[in-house]
C-alpha cells in the first residue's frame, strides 16, 4: 500500500516538474518574441548603428528570424528536447557555457543569503521571544522593520557606509569572500525579518502547548525547552517558505548584482531581456526553474525530517517522503 | 521567565568571523592605498599591472563584429591600424608606411611594414590587409560600424607580399580617416579564420597588449606584447608597453567606480560622473583627463516627415524654446560645454560659425509659431491650431542616462512656456528601436562619434533614410536635399584639403539653416586617473583611452 503511494507520488512529481519546465519555456519564448522591436537591429547596435542591409539580412537568416513564429517555436522546443539550449544572440556564446560561467556566483549569493537570513531570524527569535514585554515587542518590531526594507535600498545604504565611508568592504567585484558580505546581507536582512516573523508566531503558539508546560515542570530551563521542544514546531512554517524564498532570492540577485557589480545570472538575465536575446533569456529562466524544483524537493525532505509528527510516521514507512 | 539562555557557539561565530574578515580586508586596503607618490616626473618605470574600471562590457572583443564603443576601447590596446591620426586630424603612417591614391580616389595602394608579426606568430602582409577588409564587409561578420564605414570597398589586389591595392566603388576622401579608427583595427588572418563567435572571445592583433583571458561579467585580462616594436608616431615612446598588464574591470555604477578610484583600488576609471568632477578636483590623488569626441554631438533630431516639424518655422521655434545652456549648467554643474552646431568642436573641418545660431530665444519662437498658424492657446497654455494641440512626442529609452533624461525634462519645461506640449514617453530600448524603425517620433535622441565631417552625410544624407521605409535609418530627420547630397558627395570626391574644408563649411551651413536638431553637448571621454599612474593618453581619432605609454610608480 505505502509502496504504491510512494511511486504514484514520484510519478506525479516528475510530471509536475516537466510541466513546469515546459510552461516556463513556452511563456518565456512568447514573452521575448512578442516584445516590440527587431532582434536583428538590436544585435547590430540599435537604432543608431550603421549596418549594411546585407548584414541585417544575414542575421535574420542566421537566427531564423524570418520564419513564422510557430515554426521558430517548434524548432526551439525540438532543440530543447535534445538538450540544446542554443547560442546566445548577443554574447556569441553557447547558452550552456554562459550558465556554467555565471551560475556559481549567483548560487553562492542566494544560498549564503538564505543561510544568513535563517541565522538572523533564529537569533532574533531566540533572544526575544517570551523574554518580557519590552524585549519581545522590541524583537517583533525589529523583525517587521527588517522585513519591510527593500534589498536594493539596503544595498545602497550598506555600500555607502561600509565601502564609501569606512572603506571596510570592497564596493564591487565577485572574486573574494569579502565581496560577498554586503550583497548577501542586503538580501538576508529583509528575508530574515520575514522568516523571524513567521517563526516567532509559530514559536509562541508552540510555547502555549501543554507539552511545554509539562517539560518546564520536569525542570528544564526555558532555553532547553525552546531548543528541544518548541523549536521543531516553530521552524516548520519558515522551512516550508524557504523554497519560495530561494526562488525569490534568485530573482532579486538581478538588482543586487547590478549594485555591487558582481558577475552572475541575474545581471545576465537583465541584459538578455533588454537585448531580446531569446535563447539566453529562456536558458536562464529554465535554469532558475530547475533550481526552484530541486530546492522544493530538498525543502520537503528537510520539512519531514524536522516535523516530529511526520517523524513518527516516517519510522513506519521510510520512503514516504518521496 | 529566566534569562539563562545561551546562544549556541556557532551563532556567535558568525559575527566574529564577519568582523575578522572586515578587519583583514581593511588591513589589506590600507597597505595598498597609503603609498605616498614620490616618483612624479621621473622616467617611466617598467612593470606593474594597472586596474582600469570601465562602465560597459563589450559583447564581442573583435571590433569588426557589431561595433560599439566598449569594443573600440579594448581594440585600442591590442590592435594596430593601417594609418594613425594626430590631434590636428592629419593622417600618418602606421602599419602602412606610405600610400598612393589613384583613379580619382577609386584606388588606394598601401605599402606595408615588413617587420610586423601578430601575437599568434602570423606575419602581417598584404594578404592580411585583404582578409581584414573582406572580413569587415562580409555580412556574416554582422558589422554595425566598420563595415558600414567602408560601404564603398569592393576588393583588394595583392600586388606583392607588402603592397596592397584597395578598390572603391566611388571616391571616398574619408577612407583614411576611418582606417585610423580602432573599429577598423587589423587582426591576425589566422585568428579570423576561426568561427566568428570563437574569434569574439579571443581575438589576436599585433598591438602593445595581448588579450589573455575574458571572465564574462567581470573582467578582461591583458598582458604586454614583449615583441612590440611598431608603435604609431603619435605615441610617446617606441618598443614594448611599460605595463606588465591591465585588468580591465566592468563596474557599471558610476559612483562605485569613482569611490574605488578615490580609494586607489583602481588606477584609472572612465565616464567620471558629473557630480564627481568637483570632488575629483579637490582630491590631490586624482586627476581628470578629458577630451571632446568628434562627430555629430548629442542631440534630439526633429522628424520632418510629419506635423508639427514638417514646418521649418515650428522646428526653429522648438529649438529656440529650449534653454540648453541653462539646462547644461544645472545638470552637469557647468562641466559640459554647449555644442551649438551640427559638428562637435574636435571634428576635422569644424566651423565655429554655427555655435550660436540656435540659442534660446523665446521671443523669436513665439513670433515663428504665430506665423505658422499656432495662434490660440488652450486653458493650460498650450498652443492650438484648428483645435489641435501643439504636441511633441519624444520616446525616452531606459538606456538613456539619468542626466540626459533630466536635460530633456528641462527642455520640456522651457518649451512649455512658448506653448509646446512636450510628451516624454519612457519605454524599453527594444520598444524605442521599434518606434524609431517606424518613424514614430517627433524627436529622436542620439549622437554619432566618428573622426570625419562625412558624419553629416550619414546623419542628414538622403541615402541614409532607408527610402523613408520602415526599418533602420541613420538619418533620423528624414531630411532630403539634392543640394546637400551634392555638396557632401563632392567633398568625398575631392583630394584638395582646402576645397574639402570649404565644401564642409557649406554643408554645415545648409544643415544649420534647415533646423533639424537641438544639439546639446559633445560626447566626451572623461577619465579619472590615480596619482600613481602616469602617461595615460587619449588617442586622437575617436578620443579613446590608450595605455601604450602608461606606467605606474612602484
Amino acid at each position: 500500500m505505502t509502496k504504491r503511494l510512494a511511486s504514484q507520488r514520484l510519478i506525479s512529481r516528475i510530471g509536475l516538474s516537466l510541466g513546469m519546465l515546459f510552461a516556463s519555456a513556452t511563456l518565456t519564448f512568447l514573452a521575448v518574441r512578442m516584445m516590440p522591436g527587431d532582434p536583428a537591429t538590436i544585435i547590430l547596435g540599435g537604432a543608431m548603428a550603421n549596418p549594411t542591409p546585407g548584414a541585417v539580412a544575414a542575421i535574420t537568416k542566421e537566427y531564423g528570424l524570418d520564419r513564422p513564429l510557430i515554426v521558430q517555436y517548434g524548432f526551439y522546443i525540438w532543440r530543447l528536447l535534445h538538450g540544446d539550449l542554443g547560442i546566445s544572440f548577443s554574447q556569441h556564446l553557447h547558452v550552456a557555457e554562459v550558465l556554467r560561467q555565471q551560475m556559481l556566483p549567483t548560487l553562492a549569493l542566494a544560498s549564503l543569503s538564505l543561510f544568513l537570513a535563517w541565522a538572523l531570524a533564529l537569533v532574533s527569535v531566540f533572544c526575544t521571544v517570551r523574554r518580557g514585554r519590552v524585549l519581545s515587542s522590541l524583537g517583533a518590531s525589529l523583525d517587521i522593520s527588517a522585513a519591510a526594507l527593500p534589498p536594493f535600498w539596503l544595498g545602497i545604504v550598506l555600500l555607502w557606509i561600509f565601502a564609501f565611508r569606512l572603506h571596510l568592504l570592497p564596493p564591487a567585484g565577485s572574486s573574494s569572500l569579502a565581496s560577498l558580505i554586503m550583497p548577501a546581507l542586503s538580501l538576508a536582512i529583509p528575508l530574515g525579518g520575514f522568516l523571524a516573523q513567521v517563526t516567532r508566531e509559530s514559536m509562541e503558539i508552540a510555547l502555549d502547548q501543554p507539552f511545554i508546560l509539562s517539560a518546564r515542570m520536569r525542570g528544564l530551563s526555558m532555553g532547553q525547552v525552546l531548543r528541544r521542544h518548541a523549536l521543531r514546531h516553530a521552524l516548520l512554517p519558515g522551512i516550508a517558505l524557504s523554497a519560495w524564498a530561494l526562488g525569490a532570492l534568485l530573482g532579486e540577485t538581478a538588482v543586487i548584482e547590478a549594485i555591487f557589480s558582481r558577475k552572475g545570472l541575474g545581471r545576465t538575465l537583465v541584459y538578455a531581456v533588454s537585448a531580446q536575446d531569446m535563447p539566453l533569456t529562456t536558458g536562464i529562466v529554465l535554469f532558475v526553474t530547475v533550481a526552484y524544483i530541486l530546492a522544493s524537493l530538498v525543502i520537503e525532505i528537510i520539512h519531514e525530517l524536522v516535523d516530529p509528527r511526520l517523524a513518527t510516521s516516517r519510522r513506519r514507512s521510510a520512503s514516504l517522503w518521496l | 521567565m529566566t534569562r539563562s539562555h545561551n546562544p549556541k557557539p556557532v551563532l556567535i561565530l558568525i559575527p566574529v568571523v564577519a568582523c575578522l574578515a572586515v578587519l583583514f580586508y581593511r588591513y589589506d586596503t590600507d597597505s595598498k592605498t597609503r603609498h605616498p607618490n614620490t616618483h612624479q616626473g621621473s622616467a617611466p618605470h617598467k612593470g606593474g599591472t594597472l586596474v582600469f574600471a570601465t562602465e560597459r562590457e563589450p559583447l564581442c572583443l573583435d571590433p569588426h563584429v557589431y561595433g560599439d564603443m566598449p569594443q573600440v576601447y579594448i581594440a585600442e590596446q591590442y590592435l594596430d591600424r593601417l594609418v594613425s591620426m594626430d590631434e590636428q586630424g592629419t593622417i600618418h603612417p602606421w602599419l602602412a608606411t606610405s600610400w598612393e591614391i589613384a583613379d580619382g580616389g577609386l584606388t588606394y595602394v598601401f605599402h606595408l611594414r615588413h617587420d610586423v608579426t601578430f601575437t599568434d606568430g602570423t606575419k602581417f602582409d598584404a594578404a592580411a590587409v585583404k582578409r581584414n577588409l573582406d572580413h569587415m564587409v562580409d555580412p556574416a561578420t554582422q558589422s554595425g560600424t566598420a563595415g558600414g564605414y567602408i560601404r564603398q570597398y569592393t576588393r583588394t589586389d595583392i600586388l606583392d607580399p607588402y603592397t596592397a591595392m584597395v578598390h572603391l566603388s566611388s571616391p571616398y576622401s574619408a577612407f583614411l580617416n576611418v582606417l585610423a579608427q580602432g573599429f577598423l583595427g587589423i587582426e591576425s588572418p589566422a585568428a579570423l579564420a576561426r568561427p566568428r563567435d570563437v574569434n569574439c572571445q579571443s581575438p589576436v592583433g599585433s598591438g602593445p597588449f595581448i588579450i589573455a583571458h575574458w571572465d564574462h561579467q567581470s573582467e578582461v585580462i591583458l598582458r604586454r606584447n614583449p615583441a612590440y616594436a611598431w608603435g604609431p608616431s603619435t605615441a610617446q615612446h617606441q618598443g614594448p608597453a611599460w605595463l606588465d598588464g591591465i585588468v580591465w574591470r566592468f563596474i557599471a555604477e558610476p559612483s562605485v567606480r569613482f569611490a574605488m578610484l578615490q580609494a586607489g583600488e583602481v588606477g584609472v576609471i572612465d565616464s567620471v560622473p558629473p557630480e564627481g568632477e568637483t570632488p575629483a578636483k579637490a582630491n590631490p590623488d586624482v586627476s581628470l583627463l578629458m577630451a571632446d569626441r568628434p562627430g555629430n554631438p548629442t542631440n534630439g533630431t526633429l522628424n520632418t516627415l510629419r506635423p508639427p516639424f514638417n514646418d521649418i518655422r515650428v522646428r526653429e521655434a522648438f529649438i529656440r524654446s529650449a534653454d540648453i545652456d541653462g539646462a547644461l549648467g544645472s545638470i552637469f554643474f557647468h562641466h559640459y560645454a554647449r555644442a551649438g552646431g551640427p559638428l562637435s568642436l574636435s571634428t576635422p573641418d569644424y566651423s565655429p560659425n554655427f555655435e550660436h545660431t540656435k540659442d534660446y530665444d523665446p521671443k523669436r519662437a513665439n513670433e515663428l509659431l504665430e506665423k505658422a498658424g499656432w495662434k490660440d492657446r488652450d486653458s493650460e497654455g498650450y498652443r492650438l491650431r484648428d483645435g489641435k494641440r501643439l504636441t511633441v512626442h519624444i520616446p525616452i529609452s531606459t538606456v538613456l542616462a539619468p542626466a540626459d533624461r533630466t536635460l530633456w525634462e528641462q527642455v520640456q519645461a522651457t518649451a512649455r512656456q512658448t506653448g509646446f506640449d512636450v510628451r516624454l514617453e519612457p519605454l524599453s530600448e527594444t520598444a524605442n528601436i521599434a518606434r524609431s524603425d517606424a518613424w514614430d517620433y517627433d524627436v529622436r535622441i542620439g549622437y554619432w562619434n566618428t573622426n570625419t565631417p562625412d558624419v553629416l552625410r550619414i546623419v542628414f544624407g538622403s541615402a541614409f533614410t532607408n527610402h523613408f521605409q520602415h526599418g533602420i535609418h541613420q538619418n533620423a530627420s528624414g531630411y532630403s536635399s539634392p543640394i546637400f547630397d551634392g555638396v557632401v558627395e563632392q567633398a568625398l570626391a575631392t583630394q584638395d584639403p582646402q576645397q574639402r574644408k570649404a565644401l564642409y563649411q557649406q554643408a554645415q551651413e545648409i544643415i544649420a539653416k534647415a533646423h533639424l536638431q537641438i544639439t546639446t553637448y559633445s560626447q566626451t571621454t572623461r577619465l579619472g586617473v590615480f596619482s600613481n599612474v602616469h602617461g595615460v593618453r587619449i588617442e586622437p581619432s575617436l578620443r579613446v583611452i590608450n595605455f601604450y605609454d602608461a606606467w605606474m610608480t612602484p
